[in-house]
């Protein structure tokens, strides 16, 4: 794994027993991984443990170590890759445990939290329909057929996640027509699984 | 049911008499054809040169059918009345005849045709699909991730789009089974009485 000079000097300074002792260097991972998943991430360096500890050093070493997990986790970094890196830079093996614990621990959820930064068209997230019958218009009587009126609700990953609608209409035949094409996506989908 | 035609309407087709049947049968045609692709008032003024008579009388004749054919197609009134409706109009038989005919041949096209014009959401045309598996991206390496990528293309009066969306294999499934609830409304038993009582 490639880490800027920034990345190894914060990394360097986590290390250190007389800037960070271990009940300090606990407290200050957990807060790494958390503010990377939680939306609240102001005031969060504000803990009892870390009160001595000089604030831009503080954040300094909070950039590099989220940079370090993020990186490990885009690359799916294995233990023994992790490891070597944080020895690499002077860590401990307690610390470096610690640190592959907690990593283990918040895996699954930055990786889907990464898999979801990702510029992709709309995604469809659930259908609406309403069934109507159609009897007559301004311009033609004895219309007699049923409609169906479908809705896709969509969500934008690209556009800061807005959803919007998109609503179209199908006769019986067309909405067959819908059916029967989706129903082969989702055959191709299941055979491909299979495999 | 019987049309009621308006006297100015009678006065325009009053014209259709005094002409060669042929000739009504090409007004026919060139009525049709207008309702189809919008008119051309070019064809006014040849026929009015050909046939003498001023091209205001042609155009009132050709708009009379057009008239005539959307009226009894969009009340889809049946032979017998179209025939008993003609009648007040003292035409010849065989005009009549000729008439019925026009409106019988070209009902169903007129229909779609004035069905178009209702206001509705836009129509569903086709549906494309393709599968993918994700591997990578630039924020994650190392994945894989099912896609389902589909081209929607829908039909707003004369024009298409088509709109791109994916979703995963899950959703999919749910989406299908919403649509087959929506399809199984139809032979429910609540909706076959009430189609079949809405005549």
């Amino acid at each position: 794994m490639e880490l800027s000079d920034s990345v190894v000097k914060g990394l360097q300074t986590l290390a250190d027993p007389a800037c960070f002792d271990f009940r300090a260097f606990t407290a200050f991972t957990e807060v790494a991984f958390d503010s990377l998943l939680s939306s609240r991430t102001d005031r969060a360096l504000d803990l009892p443990e870390l009160k001595k500890i000089d604030q831009a050093l503080l954040k300094h070493c909070h950039v590099a170590t989220t940079t370090f997990i993020l990186e490990g986790i885009k690359q799916n970094a294995d233990k023994s890759t992790i490891s070597s890196c944080l020895e690499d830079v002077k860590f401990d093996s307690e610390r470096v445990d610690a640190f592959y614990t907690s990593y283990q621990k918040n895996k699954r959820n930055l990786e889907s939290l990464l898999s979801s930064i990702d510029r992709c068209p709309p995604h469809i997230t659930d259908a609406s329909w309403r069934l109507e019958y159609c009897m007559k218009n301004g311009h033609v009587h004895n219309v007699n057929q049923p409609t169906f009126l479908i809705s896709f609700n969509t969500e934008d990953g690209g556009n800061e996640g807005t959803s919007s609608d998109v609503n179209f209409s199908c006769t019986l035949e067309q909405l067959q027509d819908l059916v029967g094409k989706m129903k082969d996506a989702a055959k191709s989908m299941e055979r491909a699984t299979q495999l | 049911m019987l049309l009621v035609f308006s006297d100015e309407h009678k006065e325009h087709l009053g014209f259709l008499p005094e002409v060669d049947s042929s000739v009504v049968g090409e007004f026919g045609r060139i009525a049709v054809e207008f309702l189809k692709k919008g008119s051309n008032p070019k064809i006014y003024e040849g026929a009015a040169r050909k046939l003498n008579v001023p091209s205001e009388t042609i155009q009132h004749g050709v708009e009379g059918l057009m008239y005539l054919l959307t009226e009894s197609s969009k009340l889809m009134i049946s032979d017998v009345d179209f025939q008993d409706s003609v009648l007040v109009l003292g035409f010849s038989e065989e005009l009549n005849k000729l008439l019925l005919q026009l409106y019988l041949e070209n009902r169903k096209e007129i229909r779609q045709i004035l069905g178009e014009l209702a206001p509705s959401l836009p129509h569903y045309q086709n549906l494309e699909w393709r599968l993918d598996v994700q591997l990578a991206s630039r924020a994650l390496r190392q994945q894989v991730k099912p896609t389902v990528t589909m081209k929607l293309h829908l039909k707003s009066g004369g024009t298409q789009t088509a709109r791109l969306f994916q979703t995963d294999p899950a959703t999919l499934l749910h989406l299908l089974q919403e649509l087959e609830r929506a399809l199984a409304e139809v032979k429910s038993n609540h909706c076959r009485r009430i189609l079949r009582n809405i005549k």
